[in-house]
């Protein structure tokens, strides 16, 4: 019986699965776990199967444990952050201290605060070259161990009040809001109603890292794309009408190349109002519905329905919400977008 | 079921119908007028006795025509195929493809767990089908349905034996075919009895005592089928347009295949368009009192760069108030009148454009400009891509009426 | 030699073309001693304003909305372009009107040593309340609390100033972080943050190849120099030291990517 145990062996038999072939290498090197002769030894045209073997061979002689192998996990996540669902949680009401919360205070706390309220939990905590903070977290409870094969990974940016989550389930959540809450010197933490698949997309969107668009002294008429112009006299015409939706709905949603979110979704308990309909328009009770808005890249399929026309332009508040206030869900009611639900942390 | 409403049922429009017929390579145009309808009310019965050649005709070329059609030789055979052929390539067709669905419907829901076999009715509902039309087929009896399973099986084994649909995960061998009527599925006697296909088979390396499992199901039908057309077809012709298969795709094409040799017929992809899909979405919406839908639910696709994709959910209660609130005012007195009440339309289009208009006030966007691909509720569902699931028994009737029209219009004559 | 032969006309033509030339020649002078008049006048303003920023060490060029664009619309980068870069080097920002004067858009520029950095806009509603509604400002710069504490309902100006403030120094810091980064290879950077609010640096000392800490700490945001310098050295009588100790100082008071020249210079690090 080795030092790698059942649990270590799965992980590492699914990590081996996941990652491709030819990115194997660049992880195992950066993970630095294995001497120079076992990174030679290792023959990346062979089978996954066959690597897997190799690979659970080298950590039983380095007398590696499952903490080990979740670094390495950890390593590929970090570089592939555009696989899972990411979650965003939004820190409200910062204290004085908020802003000079350096990084080694902040692990320290996070890591005192979480180890009190939950017996057995299992903490990385990893700062990667952009600034962000990454914490995986393996959990577990009063009488099992931390469970390395679900793990939770937190991403977040000091100094600012938005945190990632994969899969939170509703059991961690307080746990970790509490937790993050502490730490950062905040009050209060919501959910912020956005996700998405890619974290870079939500990054981007939060933190106004895309081509905005605004109005200017001296507009100058935005990037033409390569289109053919099939009717003179349909083109002339329509050339100011269409160069002013082109305005618009960069305005509203931006230029260029836009965050990819995949999907937005309405909840809709407004009224029903149709001049044509003296019925339903006289009804109390609101017309439930839910709307979902999905696409591969869900900003720039709006941007082009409002500038070709498919969506009336000025662009309607709802769907130019999405990169304004950086939400995916929203709850629309009469007396204008519901509140997000508020969650303080409990109080223990 | 009641006669009355039967009786009542609206007159389809006759007009005078356009059949292109190809005779020695050379188009004759036939106009069959019918003889006035409207003013006669016969009892359908009799008016399908009829046989269609008592219509007044234009007389020449007649009479070789019609002696042409009795004829079962395959010179005759060949001639009727290259008319299919000829028809359908032509970008216009006229005659039945000219003619539009149905503009009013009936909406009585039927309960035919008493007249259908459960395990066939089990095996229709809760399940998803592919749709195909087909054309009518030569000499399909149902006398025969037995011969046909044995030479269905072995015409599938034959092939796959060929190597002609080679599989590498779950190879088999041993197919069991059997083919079945469906009775009590159907409403009046001008349709042909649905028929029903199974594929059984065993995965090569099942041990001796497996059972063999169902590895392809599909189902041919004709339900409330426009006796005009029906009429129209000579005798040795069987109408079952409708075509519903689930499993492999080599299987399917076997089976199509084997169709088309042995019954000289055409299969060809059958998209539920937008005006049916709107159609399934008010009938759905109106059975909400009888039995819940739960929701109602349409997905929309906008041509945008790139594709938008837009799922439009509606509350049950809300969906069925807004339905209830386009319809025509109601003529009937008597309640089972009331719930069997026709659709039009018109209401239809009013319901569409009620939901339409909702979303517009809120995202300023025309969901016109898109096109509606997939409706679906606790009653079913179905998807442009021509994939029907009906979920709910008593409403199986309404939906393959429909479907069957739809199926009739892909006629290439 | 055929003069005569090409005719009497060619000749007039000719001189009709000299007498042309003479008159634009003319027009041209003149036109030049015009310019250059207005030269001299600029240059004059332009000293007054660079005496001015010194003084009073503004940020952001409080100069009125109308002065500010009117200097901008005579000053040719062409022929002016040091009075032009001043003027956008200062980091000012622009106004302009929107929807009818019911809503404003600003664009705040930010520079650093005479490199001009990022622009950040901010478009504002003017009615029936001053409310910010759309802008590409990170998060990390508190825009809310700002616009609370500098009552941006009742003076817009100051508020936007105070904004600019913060914009310019944390796009100074940025700018020089990126420089030690860039020509500064020997010194590891081993923490910051996104505001770049913090700053701790691993230097080495040369011969003995000690290990030094230094951890920079701008709490004052408005500023790009630190508020607070702290060493720490396996050598615990390293940071005490006379050298070290104007080491300190230095880097109080410099921007840290010229402090590290000097440093360098002077033999502390490596």
């Amino acid at each position: 019986m080795g030092s790698m145990d059942n649990t270590a062996k799965r992980l590492l038999q699914r990590l081996v699965r996941r990652i491709p072939s030819q990115m194997l290498k660049t992880t195992l090197d950066k993970w630095s776990r294995l001497t120079a002769a076992q990174r030679q030894s290792m023959d990346y045209t062979e089978s996954k199967w066959a690597l897997t073997e190799k690979l659970l061979a080298i950590c039983e002689e380095n007398e590696l444990t499952v903490k080990h192998i979740a670094e390495l996990e950890m390593i590929h996540v970090i570089e592939n952050p555009n696989l899972g669902m990411w979650y965003v949680f939004q820190l409200m009401d910062p204290q004085d201290d908020a802003h000079s919360v350096e990084l080694t205070q902040f692990k320290e706390q996070f890591k005192s605060h979480l180890s009190e309220l939950i017996r057995h939990v299992s903490i990385k905590i990893k700062k990667h070259t952009d600034e962000a903070v990454w914490i995986r977290i393996a959990w577990g409870d009063t009488f099992s161990r931390p469970n390395h094969l679900k793990p939770t990974y937190v991403v977040h940016y000091l100094q600012t009040p938005y945190v990632f989550l994969t899969s939170p389930t509703s059991k961690q959540k307080p746990l970790l809001s509490q937790a993050l809450v502490l730490s950062t010197r905040y009050q209060a933490i919501k959910d912020a109603n956005l996700s998405g698949r890619k974290l870079t997309a939500i990054r981007d969107l939060l933190m106004k890292q895309y081509l905005q668009v605004f109005p200017t002294k001296f507009p100058s008429p935005l990037a033409e794309r390569n289109c053919v112009v099939s009717n003179l006299h349909i083109e002339k015409e329509q050339a100011g009408s269409a160069a002013n939706r082109h305005q618009m709905a960069c305005e509203a949603f931006g230029d260029g190349i836009l965050p990819q979110l995949q999907s937005a979704v309405y909840k809709l308990e407004t009224k029903f109002r149709d001049h044509t309909n003296k019925t339903m328009t006289e009804r109390d009770e609101p017309f439930k519905c839910v709307v979902k808005f999905a696409s591969t890249n869900l900003l720039e399929s709006l941007r082009h329905s409002a500038s070709s026309g498919v969506a009336s332009t000025p662009v309607t508040p709802l769907l130019s919400s999405v990169p304004l206030k950086g939400k995916n869900y929203f709850v629309i009611t009469d007396n204008g977008p519901g509140p997000s639900s508020q969650m303080k942390p409990s109080q223990k | 079921m009641c006669g009355s409403a039967y009786k009542n049922r609206p007159q389809p429009n006759y007009c005078s119908c356009v059949v292109p017929v190809w005779v020695n390579e050379r188009p004759v145009r036939e106009i069959l007028t019918c003889q006035s309808p409207r003013t006669t009310r016969t009892h359908p019965r009799t008016a399908r006795r009829r046989p269609p050649w008592s219509f007044s005709v234009a007389r020449t070329p007649t009479d070789s025509i019609m002696a042409q059609r009795r004829s079962k030789n395959k010179s005759y055979r060949q001639s009727y195929r290259s008319c299919l052929g000829a028809a359908s390539r032509l970008s216009h067709t006229p005659g039945w493809t000219a003619r539009r669905l149905n503009t009013s419907r009936r909406t009585k829901s039927h309960n035919i767990t008493e007249k259908v076999n459960p395990e066939d009715l089990a095996l229709l509902v809760k399940t998803e089908w592919q749709l195909s039309y087909v054309t009518p087929l030569y000499q399909f009896r149902h006398t025969q349905l037995r011969s046909y399973s044995r030479q269905l099986s072995a015409f599938i084994t034959a092939e796959k034996q060929q190597g002609l649909a080679v599989e590498v995960e779950g190879a088999q061998t041993s197919f069991r075919v059997s083919f079945s009527a469906v009775q009590g599925l159907g409403e009046t006697d001008d349709d042909a009895e649905t028929v029903l296909l199974q594929i059984h088979s065993k995965p090569v390396f099942a041990g001796k005592d497996e059972a063999q499992k169902l590895v392809w199901s599909g189902w041919l039908t004709c339900i409330n089928g426009n006796p005009e057309y029906l009429h129209l077809l000579p005798k040795d012709f069987t109408c079952l347009p409708l075509f519903g298969s689930r499993g492999a795709e080599n299987l399917t094409s076997l089976v199509k295949s084997w169709f088309q040799q042995t019954f000289d017929c055409c299969f060809g992809p059958l998209e539920i368009n937008q005006t049916c899909l709107q159609w399934l979405a008010a009938l759905w919406t109106n059975c909400h009192i009888e039995s819940s839908i739960q929701h109602l639910k349409m997905i929309w696709t906008l041509p945008v760069e790139p594709p938008l994709q837009i799922t439009y959910t509606v509350n049950s209660q809300d969906v069925w108030e807004l339905w209830n609130s386009v319809r025509n005012p109601s003529l009937e007195s008597r309640e089972e009148e009331e719930a069997a009440r026709s659709i039009d339309i018109e209401e239809v289009t009013r319901f569409m454009q009620g939901l339409k208009s909702h979303f517009y006030r809120h995202f300023r966007l025309d969901l016109s400009a898109g096109r509606l691909s997939q409706v679906s509720s606790a009653l079913g569902s179905a998807k442009f891509s021509g994939r029907i699931k009906m979920s709910n028994s008593r409403y199986v009737l309404t939906t393959l009426t429909l479907l069957t029209e739809c199926a009739l219009l892909k006629m290439p004559i | 030699m055929c003069a005569l032969s090409e005719g009497v006309l060619s000749h007039l033509s000719l001189l009709e073309v000299q007498a042309r030339s003479r008159k634009s020649r003319l027009q041209q002078q003149s036109r030049v001693m015009e310019l250059k008049a207005k030269v001299e006048a600029l240059k004059t303003q332009r000293e007054q304003l660079k005496a001015q920023i010194q003084t009073h060490q503004v940020w952001g060029l409080m100069v009125a909305e109308c002065d500010f664009r009117s200097l901008l619309a005579c000053c040719n980068p062409l022929f002016f372009p040091a009075l032009f870069y001043l003027l956008i080097s200062s980091g000012g920002y622009d106004i302009i009107k929107t929807r009818k004067g019911k809503g404003a858009c600003v664009s705040i520029a930010t520079a650093y040593e005479d490199v001009f950095l990022d622009t950040f806009n901010l478009e504002i509603d003017l009615k029936p309340t001053v409310k910010i509604n759309r802008h590409n400002i990170p998060p990390f710069i508190p825009l809310n609390n700002l616009a609370e504490q500098n009552n941006m309902q009742t003076d817009l100006r100051v508020f936007l100033d105070t904004l600019s403030q913060h914009l310019n120094a944390f796009a100074g810091r940025k700018q020089q972080l990126k420089l030690v980064k860039e020509k500064h290879k020997s010194v590891e950077v081993m923490e910051s943050n996104v505001l770049c609010s913090l700053l701790v640096l691993l230097f080495t000392v040369p011969r003995e190849k000690t290990a030094v800490l230094c951890t920079l700490d701008y709490t004052d945001h408005t500023r790009c120099l630190p508020t607070r310098v702290h060493l720490e050295s396996e050598d615990k009588q390293l940071p005490d030291s006379p050298q070290w100790e104007k080491n300190c100082s230095l880097l109080m008071e410099t921007p840290v990517h010229k402090a590290l020249i000097t440093m360098k210079k002077m033999g502390s690090i490596v």
